[in-house]
């Protein structure tokens, strides 16, 4: 019963006229970055960041514009994906194998509506589980000492580095890069200025901003340089507008199990929308595809893996804001967001910060009705923008995210230090080191040290602390099994792929 | 090859950085742990990560997939303009360089003259309003003009 009063004030904080602006220009701009492809959430909230920290939003708005950008990116995937068979972001890539062979049968309209009805369902499943589960999970974190949260962060690297990207190394490479980024500047506990090199600018640490949008912004417009796509070729969005109750009726159960299944795998650390659609369908396919239809223009193969995206989505925020260790790239992303209005999430923030915990979670079913409105009536306005040449596209990313970084200090220094780093994610990518991991090693780096200082104060310099409790030793087997599992799979296919002679 | 090129500088670097922790120590120490701990922790693990990389034997032949026809050469130019932007930001003004990248970044994409010479008076004029004047984030006119 607390919680639905709590989210009763939640409405009251999301529809103040701001914050409901806020979910409206989120959630546009959201369907708009979600639908270019090569563009997906992270980019969309790295360079909205800045801009809604220069305009001094508080933190409360910050975050419902960053949250309805993110869901909105989750919408706006499957338009590209259905109209032009690319998936708009990562999110949407099952999406392709059956809606594009709709909209080739002349019914794009009906997998356009159907996907936004399924996400919407599943979005909707997504928040009332945080109402549900998100202050429990605060609740029982409140017991975490330092040791805890260093098993913690060290468990949310492992799963990164078990199931992003194809070699476990380089995603643990890649992670120790952030966090060796984020030891740059004075050292809060000894006054020492570490990797500064004398520099004045980088006393305070390399600005998360700078680091953002460097890897996700620059490094992307430098990607996008290779891609074949070039505007045009869109399907027309003909035929039928709308879906019908049969229809529904026939997705309904995938649906909702899909919804729930995403839900499960979002709040996983690690495990983000990708995973999430591309388990659920192959859940689907198993269970439901008897004439062997998926994969030539199901309607149940558009449904399911865009309601699984979106209630992963959902799922991404409660580790979050509960325990105050992201899963995934775009809620680091968001964290670091949050510090930079020097909140730090974490157990504390449910009874610290209410207005802002519940007014999100309210602003996120309100954001939802928002983006159906949005993407099923409008959906012709979003598809027309697939239609904008790189040639304008790229430049305007690239001021923006100049404008974004200039305005948090208004130095050239942070401008070619983002231009630097850039360069660097941009030849990282190239040799195949994933890029979320390394902005949550950032987003930890810090954290990761001072509880781990912290612990070791508390015991005297004995390690033994970090094995103190049941939740530590739990917390690193499982570190353990996530690290060691996937890499065995995965020896176990190369064996397989590649008969020794 | 080139993963393993990347790794043996990866490696240097490790060294270097490792090096420099070595240097940090707090004057005033009242807790086990130092300021270059846990760097040099991180040095660790990343010094075997990048042994593993360099030396670790390879079943499946992997290269980078191959750019595009003269690729290496526009994502060059396409840094350099970038590069530019950053350090002309201040110098000649936010509407000034807005239009020199967007020309330049426009032309790399495959954009016409003068398709990219109106995109960037647009870009350029059209953001400094809308940042500048609209939502009050301030952008510079240029330091150049002024003295």
């Amino acid at each position: 019963m607390d919680n639905l009063t709590s989210l009763w004030h939640g409405f009251a904080v999301a529809a103040t006229p701001i914050n409901l602006l806020m979910a409206l220009v989120g959630s546009f701009v959201g369907t708009v970055v979600g639908a270019l492809p090569g563009l997906g959430p992270i980019n969309g909230v790295a360079i909205l960041l800045p801009i809604a920290f220069a305009l001094k939003l508080p933190a409360t708005s910050a975050l419902i514009l960053l949250a309805a950008v993110y869901l909105g990116c989750e919408y706006g995937g499957r338009i590209s994906a259905i109209l032009i068979n690319i998936p708009g972001d990562a999110g949407a890539l099952m999406t392709t194998l059956d809606g594009y062979p709709m909209a080739k049968r002349g019914e794009a309209g009906v997998a356009l509506s159907i996907s936004a009805w399924s996400s919407f369902v599943a979005s909707v499943i997504g928040t009332i589980g945080m109402v549900l589960f998100a202050p429990a999970l605060a609740h029982w974190a409140l017991a975490f000492g330092p040791a805890e949260y260093f098993a913690l962060m060290v468990f949310a690297i492992a799963c990164l580095a078990g199931m992003v990207g194809e070699s476990p190394v380089k995603t643990l490479l890649a992670c120790v890069i952030g966090l060796a980024l984020a030891t740059v500047g004075i050292d809060a506990n000894s006054g020492v200025y570490r990797f500064t090199f004398g520099d004045v600018h980088l006393a305070d640490g390399i600005q998360f901003v700078v680091v953002v949008i460097g890897l996700f912004s620059v490094s992307e417009i430098l990607l996008m340089l290779e891609q074949t796509h070039t505007g045009g070729e869109v399907m027309k969005a003909s035929g039928r507008k709308w879906f019908n109750l049969q229809e529904a009726m026939y997705t309904w159960w995938g649906t909702i199990r899909s919804s729930l299944i995403g839900f499960v795998i979002g709040v996983l650390p690690g495990a983000g929308a990708s995973i999430a659609s591309a388990v659920t369908y192959m859940i689907e396919k198993n269970l439901t595809d008897t004439e062997g239809t998926f994969g030539k223009g199901d309607i149940r193969g558009v449904a399911a893996p865009e309601a699984a995206n979106n209630s992963a989505a959902n799922g991404a925020f409660i580790p979050m804001l509960t325990l105050g260790v992201p899963g995934s790239g775009t809620t680091a992303v968001m964290m670091g967001a949050l510090t930079l209005y020097n909140i730090t999430p974490g157990p504390m923030l449910f009874k610290e910060q209410p207005d802002l915990v519940w007014g999100l979670i309210a602003s996120m079913f309100i954001g939802n009705v928002m983006l159906l409105v949005m993407n099923i009536p409008m959906v012709g306005l979003f598809a027309r923008m697939l239609t904008v040449p790189n040639w304008f596209l790229v430049p305007a990313i690239a001021a923006i995210s100049f404008v974004g970084v200039y305005a948090i200090h208004a130095t050239t220094f942070d401008l070619v230090l983002m231009t630097g780093l850039g360069v660097f994610g941009y030849m990282l990518r190239k040799l195949d080191f994933p890029m979320a991991p390394l902005i949550l090693g950032f987003v930890l780096g810090d954290l990761m040290e001072q509880n781990l200082r912290r612990a070791l104060a508390i015991s005297n310099g004995d390690v033994h602390i970090l094995l103190g409790s049941g939740i530590t030793i739990g917390l690193w087997v499982a570190a353990a099994v996530m690290l060691v599992v996937p890499l065995l799979l995965r020896w176990k296919r190369n064996n397989k792929l590649i008969p020794t002679p | 090859m080139v993963d393993r090129v990347f790794a043996g500088v990866w490696l240097l670097l490790t060294l270097g950085f490792a090096a420099v922790a070595r240097t940090y120590e707090a004057q005033y120490s009242y807790e086990p742990i130092g300021p270059r701990a846990f760097p040099l922790l991180l040095a660790g693990i990343s010094a075997v990560c990048s042994l593993w990389l360099l030396l670790r034997p390879r079943r499946i032949a992997e290269t980078l997939p191959p750019l595009p026809d003269g690729g290496l050469v526009r994502a060059v130019l396409l840094m350099a303009a970038l590069v530019a932007y950053a350090f002309l930001f201040e110098v000649i003004g936010f509407p000034l360089a807005t239009v020199l990248v967007t020309v330049a970044i426009g032309r790399s994409f495959g954009g016409s003259w003068p398709h990219v010479a109106v995109a960037g008076l647009a870009l350029g004029i059209s953001l400094f309003l809308l940042f500048d004047r609209a939502l009050d984030v301030t952008l510079p006119l240029g330091s150049l003009w002024r003295s």
